[in-house]
């Protein structure tokens, strides 16, 4: 029995879901407020390997001793385990448009923490984003740029009737004399939030809920400039070259395990 | 087929199309009254996979269960830049710029009133001897009553003042025959480009809210200049030089999956 036939095998498959990871963040190098995606490997749970025989002691009358040693673990296989977003600050670049806000973080309390915009996807729920390409909708409506509400600090979408405003560094948006505080929230980890499409992120099951951004922390909001992806392309290509070249010695692996099959299969027990 | 050469491919598709609204900016930068697009990108769908059934055994883990795989990326919208372009003196009488943002002339296209920043206009000539004020294409001017400006052809001159009246000289005579009809884009973004330097309302939309008249106080026209195209050159070729690069490393990601599957179709020679 071949048992590293297998294990080859999840070895090619565990390296192509990297490399579905790492051209996904290349596709999104630049997508304002992506932030990528690190794909990172486990092991398959180990097993314990056990040899079962016995010994055969030269007595008169002939004894056998069991055996039962253990030989050691073997892990057979290698799987993606999780994809871990990475929430560093994008670089921020000056675009000139008005409802283009982008968020600079500063100093965060924690080590993991993210602070967000917060927005309204299509079934009403909370959502947040670090998309700060906005828009104003026909109704007056800031929204995000695929038309989701953007939310204010009460959790009501923000009415800017037209399309002058200003928004100050701490968030708040003023328009015709009236001031709007955007809702920013601040996660304390951030890797409890699972990424939902076009940019959005949820919090997971047994997230802790977000706060307001504005006790804890000393975020900025910038107007007239957005966050850009923290893809590094160039540490995404050397990733993807690194990932086609493990592929590539698993599927060498896989086809020596073949040849030494061919030659079971084909020259044992051969009548010449 | 692979995932990842789908998501390459999706993405060059949108990239194609930021390059074509980059390559439309750049053939407009000398049009009169042109305000540049700006696209921007979002992500597109990421897919739950649950690829462990056995959560018990999943030690150390920093994310929720399961693992999120992303589709690419797409072009979420285009913005209309509407800041102003620069101005040039053209010393022709009927050149006039809109000094403020958000402003438009209006124009009577095939029954429709339509939108323009573009004001090289002309007379041509109407029925019973008549001149009328019309666009580069032809298409009448309307005034600030909603009705074309006409006026009879036997004149000596013509200007435009400050505030959009037209005034007309026969003789020693000058009065005011017409006035522009100006009025101010509340919400810019939702008109859509006509082509031909126009603006329209989406189909079925009212004006109202999205556009409003202006009085003729608070009119203000600059007339023997015309406002140019609002293309920032510089701007343009950045985007284009990184829209480019994308595109290759998208190429690229398309040609590291091709090649792993070359890999997995030699398993077996």
């Amino acid at each position: 029995m071949l048992r590293g036939f297998y294990t080859a095998a999840s070895g090619m498959m565990a390296n192509q879901r990297r490399q579905e990871t790492l051209s996904n963040n290349m596709s999104n190098a630049y997508t304002p407020g992506y932030k990528a995606d690190q794909g990172t490997m486990r092991a398959f749970p180990e097993m314990l390997l056990k040899e079962i025989g016995s010994k055969q002691i030269p007595t008169a009358n002939g004894l056998n001793l069991p055996i039962n040693k253990t030989v050691g673990s073997l892990n057979t296989g290698v799987y993606m385990q999780e994809t871990v977003p990475d929430f560093s600050q994008g670089d921020v670049r000056e675009t000139g448009i008005g409802t283009d806000l982008a968020l600079i973080n500063g100093p965060l309390p924690d080590e993991n923490g993210a602070v967000f915009f917060n927005v309204q996807n299509e079934n009403g729920e909370l959502r947040y984003t670090r998309n700060g390409n906005f828009t104003v909708d026909g109704e007056g409506f800031l929204t995000t740029n695929q038309g989701y509400y953007v939310l204010d600090a009460n959790g009501n979408p923000v009415q800017t009737g037209g399309m002058d405003f200003n928004v100050a560094e701490d968030g708040t948006l003023t328009v015709a004399g009236r001031a709007i505080p955007l809702g920013l929230s601040y996660t304390a980890n951030a890797n409890q939030l699972i990424k939902n499409g076009s940019g959005l992120f949820e919090p997971g099951e047994d997230a802790d809920a977000l706060v307001n951004a504005r006790t804890t922390t000393n975020v900025k909001v910038q107007q007239g400039a957005l966050e850009g992806s923290n893809v590094d392309p160039a540490k995404t290509m050397t990733e993807m070259m690194n990932t086609y070249r493990s592929f590539e010695m698993n599927q060498r692996v896989l086809k020596a395990y073949d040849q030494s099959l061919e030659k079971a299969v084909t020259e044992i027990a051969r009548v010449r | 087929m692979n995932r990842s050469m789908i998501q390459a491919s999706v993405t060059m598709g949108q990239l194609q199309n930021k390059l074509d609204l980059i390559g439309n900016n750049l053939a407009n930068t000398n049009t009169t009254g042109y305000k540049s697009r700006q696209a921007n990108f979002a992500s597109l769908l990421v897919q739950q996979m649950d690829n462990l059934d056995d959560e018990k055994a999943e030690t150390g883990r920093l994310t929720p269960d399961g693992i999120r795989v992303g589709t690419g990326a797409k072009l979420a919208h285009t913005n209309l830049d509407l800041s102003h372009g620069s101005l040039k003196q053209t010393g022709r009488e009927l050149d006039v710029a809109l000094m403020r943002d958000n402003d438009l002339f209006q124009l009577e296209v095939d029954g429709q009133t339509q939108y323009t920043r573009a004001g090289n206009f002309y007379l041509n000539p109407a029925e019973n001897g008549q001149m009328e004020l019309t666009n580069a294409d032809g298409f009448r001017v309307l005034g600030a009553d909603g009705e074309p400006i006409v006026f009879d052809g036997d004149m000596d001159g013509i200007t435009i003042r400050e505030d959009g009246a037209v005034l007309v000289t026969r003789g020693r005579q000058q009065t005011v025959e017409g006035r522009l009809g100006i009025v101010q884009a509340i919400r810019p973004r939702m008109l859509e480009a006509d082509g031909a330097n126009r603006f329209r309302l989406p189909e079925g939309t009212p004006a109202a809210g999205i556009l409003e008249a202006v009085n003729q106080n608070d009119t203000q026209i600059k007339s023997r200049t015309l406002e140019d195209s609002n293309v920032d050159i510089s701007q343009q070729m950045t985007d284009l030089l990184m829209a480019q690069r994308a595109y290759q490393f998208n190429a690229r990601s398309i040609s590291t999956s091709d090649q792993m599957m070359g890999l997995v179709n030699q398993l077996r020679t």
